[in-house]
C-alpha cells in the first residue's frame, strides 16, 4: 500500500489552439480530460441542430472527469472561444499516472466515482425496497369490488412509486395467488378487482411488521381475547360504559377478562374513550382484527 | 492497528481527518444521518471516511468491529505528501470528483423529495375521500409514506413543510389539516393526468380563463349574490362590468368566455351554443365552491415546480 513501484508515465499533451478550434467532439467517442491553461473554452450543445453554449471554462478549469472516472460520456462539444492553451490527458495517460499512486489513493478515486454513479442511478430507480408491501398499501386505497382497468392502475402505481411495470405485474400475481384480488378479462382489456380493501390494509400492515421485525398485533391475541372480540361485534357501538362496567359485563357473559387484559384490548384500539372516562367499542378496529384472524392463512401465503 | 470484536472505532459525528482501510476482519457501520435501518458491512478492502481525509468531514458512521479486525489509518499528511509528488491537475481532479460526489448527493436528496410528492398526494386524497375528515395524523401519513414509497419521516416532514409553504395544508402539531377537501385530490389528479397522458390537465386553466373566473367570483362577492344549491347566478351586465376591471380594461368577448362555457365550468342563460352571442346572454352561473377550488388549484400548481425544483 505504499505505492513504491513507480512505472513509466505517459505525459499529457500540451497544445496551443486557435479560436474556433474543436478540442473535443462527442462523436469521437474519446474519453479524455481537458485542462484549460490559458484562454477560454466553451461547451456547446449541438443536439437537434441547434447550438447552445452550456458553460464557459476559465483557466484552471477541467472537463471530462466524469467521462473518465464515472463512465458518463461528455455530451457537449468543447471549442476554443479565443486562442487558448490546453492540456489533454488521454485515458492511457491517466491510467499510467494512476499506476503510480498508492492503492489507497486509487481506491478513494474509484470509491467516489462509484458512489457518484450510484447516487445518479438511484434518481432513476424506485426507492421502494418491499414492492409487494407497497402494492398492498396502494390497493388498500382502492374501492372494494370495483373493476379497475389493469393497465391504468399499473401506470398510476408506477408513476407514484417508480416500481417497474414488470415487477408490479409479478406482485399483482402474488396478491392474486393469496386471493386478495382478482384479475378478469373483458375483450382485450384486463381488469383488477380488490375483494376487500381492508384486507389489503391488513396485509400491508402485516408485511410492515415483518419488515420491521416487530410482532404484529392480531397475532398477539390470545384465545379468550379473540372470543371477546367476536362477542363485541354483537354489541351496539354507541353504548358507553366505564372500564369496570365493561369488565363486569364481559365476565357476566362468561368471557373472563381482568383489568390487564382489558387495558391490552384498549391499547389495541378496540375500545375508544368517549366522555367522562367512558368507553365505547370501535367496531371498525374489531372488524380489522377479526378479518386478519379469518384470513390468517392468506396473509401467511399458505393458501 | 487491531480492533477487537465489539470494540467501537468511532461514533457518528466525531471529528476526523483520516481514512480507515479494513485489511482483514469485518467492521459494521450505522448512520442516523443517512437514515440507515440496518448495519452496513465493511469487509477487507473497504474504505471508511474518504471525506474525513479529504475535507476533515466528521465521521459519517458509528463503526464497531463485528469480529477481530485489522485496520490501517491514512492521515492527511500522507495525502499531502502524495499530492505534492503529482502534477497540479491531479489535485484538481481529486477535488472535482469529491465535489461532484457532493453535488450528486445533494441532488439525490432533492430528487427523493420531489419523487415522493405523488405518493403523499395520493395517500392524502384517498384518506380525505374515505374518512370525510379534513385532517390526517402526521404519524399516519409518515408510516404510510414509508410503506408505500419508502420515504422516511424526515423527507415526509420536509415535503409537508413545502406544501404548507404554498398554502395547500397546515401542520398543526401532530395533525395535518387542509383548508379545502377538494384541492388535494384535484392537484393529485392534475399531476397524474400530466404524467400519464403527457398533456396538461383540463383543470389547469389559461390566464384568461382564470381572470374570467376571478371576475365571476368578485361579481358574486361584491354584489352579495346568494348561492342556490352551491350555484351562483350573475346578471350579464354585472358580470361584464366586473370583467372589465378584472381583465385590466379588456372587454369580455364570446371568445374569452367560450372555453369556460364549453367545459361546463360556467353556464349561460340561454344555454351556450355555436350561435351564442354575448349580447343575448342574460346571466352567467356556476358552482361557486368548485370555481374557488379551481382558482386555488391554478394558484398552487405553478408554485409546486418552483418550490420543489
Amino acid at each position: 500500500m505504499n505505492g513504491n513501484s513507480r512505472q513509466q508515465v505517459i505525459p499529457p499533451t500540451h497544445s496551443r489552439v486557435k479560436a474556433g478550434f474543436v478540442v473535443y467532439s462527442p462523436d469521437s467517442g474519446n474519453r479524455e480530460l481537458i485542462i484549460l491553461d490559458e484562454g477560454e473554452l466553451v461547451a456547446v450543445d449541438k443536439a437537434g441542430g441547434n447550438r447552445t453554449v452550456k458553460f464557459k471554462m476559465q483557466p484552471g478549469d477541467i472537463v471530462g472527469v466524469a467521462s473518465l472516472f464515472e463512465r458518463e460520456p461528455l455530451r457537449y462539444t468543447i471549442e476554443a472561444s479565443v486562442d487558448s492553451e490546453i492540456t489533454v490527458l488521454s485515458e492511457e495517460c491517466l491510467e499510467s499516472e494512476l499506476k503510480n499512486i498508492p492503492v489507497w489513493l486509487l481506491a478513494i478515486l474509484k470509491n467516489l466515482a462509484v458512489k457518484t454513479r450510484l447516487l445518479k442511478e438511484s434518481a432513476r430507480t424506485t426507492p421502494v425496497e418491499n414492492t409487494l408491501m407497497s402494492l398492498a398499501e396502494y390497493c388498500a386505497h382502492l374501492e372494494s369490488g370495483h373493476k379497475y382497468a389493469f393497465e391504468d392502475l399499473v401506470r398510476e402505481f408506477n408513476w407514484i412509486t417508480r416500481i417497474p411495470a414488470a415487477t408490479i405485474k409479478e406482485d399483482v400475481k402474488a396478491l392474486a395467488r393469496r386471493n386478495f384480488i382478482a384479475i378478469s378479462k373483458d375483450g382485450d382489456s384486463l381488469y383488477l378487482q380488490v375483494h376487500n380493501a381492508m384486507l389489503m390494509q391488513i396485509y400491508s400492515d402485516y408485511l410492515f411488521a415483518q419488515d420491521e421485525g416487530i410482532s404484529w398485533e392480531p397475532l398477539r391475541l390470545s384465545l379468550p381475547q379473540k372470543r371477546i372480540l367476536v362477542h363485541l361485534t354483537t354489541l351496539d357501538e354507541t353504548v358507553e360504559m366505564e372500564a369496570p362496567e365493561w369488565i363486569s359485563l364481559l365476565n357476566e357473559r362468561e368471557l373472563p377478562i381482568d383489568v390487564a387484559q382489558w387495558i391490552t384490548l384498549q391499547d389495541l384500539g378496540c375500545f375508544k374513550e368517549g366522555l367522562s372516562n367512558k368507553f365505547h367499542i370501535d367496531l371498525k378496529k374489531i372488524e380489522y382484527f377479526l378479518t386478519a384472524l379469518r384470513y390468517d392463512s392468506n396473509l401467511r401465503g399458505a393458501v | 492497528m487491531l480492533v477487537k470484536e465489539g470494540e467501537y472505532l468511532f461514533l457518528e459525528g466525531d471529528k476526523a481527518s483520516s481514512l480507515v482501510i479494513v485489511k482483514s476482519g469485518m467492521l459494521v457501520g450505522m448512520s442516523k444521518q443517512l437514515r440507515q435501518r440496518h448495519w452496513q458491512n465493511f469487509g477487507p478492502g473497504s474504505l471508511i471516511g474518504e471525506f474525513s481525509l479529504l475535507e476533515s468531514a466528521p465521521r459519517e458512521y458509528t463503526v464497531r468491529a463485528a469480529e477481530n479486525s485489522e485496520i490501517v489509518f491514512i492521515e492527511q499528511a500522507a495525502l499531502q505528501r502524495e499530492l505534492e509528488l503529482k502534477p497540479a491537475w491531479f489535485r484538481s481532479t481529486l477535488s472535482f470528483i469529491a465535489n461532484h460526489c457532493h453535488i450528486a448527493e445533494s441532488n439525490q436528496k432533492k430528487h427523493k423529495i420531489v419523487q415522493a410528492l405523488p405518493a403523499l398526494l395520493f395517500l392524502f386524497s384517498k384518506h380525505l375521500s374515505t374518512s370525510g375528515a379534513d385532517n390526517i395524523p402526521v404519524t399516519t401519513i409518515r408510516k404510510k409514506m414509508l410503506v408505500l414509497n419508502n420515504t422516511d419521516a424526515s423527507d415526509t416532514d420536509k415535503l409537508l413543510q413545502i406544501l404548507e409553504g404554498i398554502g395547500l395544508l397546515k401542520v398543526e402539531g401532530e395533525t395535518v389539516r387542509v383548508s379545502s377537501l377538494q384541492i388535494v385530490p384535484m392537484l393529485y389528479e392534475a399531476l397524474r393526468y400530466r404524467a400519464i397522458n403527457k398533456q396538461v390537465s383540463p383543470n389547469i386553466l389559461s390566464i384568461t380563463d382564470q381572470l374570467v373566473l376571478t371576475a365571476f367570483v368578485k361579481a358574486v362577492r361584491d354584489n352579495g349574490i346568494p348561492l342556490k344549491n352551491g350555484h351562483a347566478t350573475v346578471p350579464m351586465d354585472t358580470f361584464e362590468s366586473q370583467a372589465k376591471k378584472t381583465l385590466f380594461g379588456s372587454t369580455l368577448s364570446m371568445r374569452t368566455l367560450a372555453p369556460l362555457l364549453q367545459s361546463g365550468t360556467l353556464q349561460s342563460e340561454p344555454a351556450f351554443g355555436e350561435e351564442s352571442a354575448l349580447e343575448n346572454i342574460e346571466s352567467i352561473s356556476g358552482d361557486f365552491e368548485h370555481i374557488l377550488d379551481l382558482l386555488e388549484l391554478n394558484r398552487i400548481f405553478p408554485l409546486l415546480d418552483k418550490k420543489l425544483v
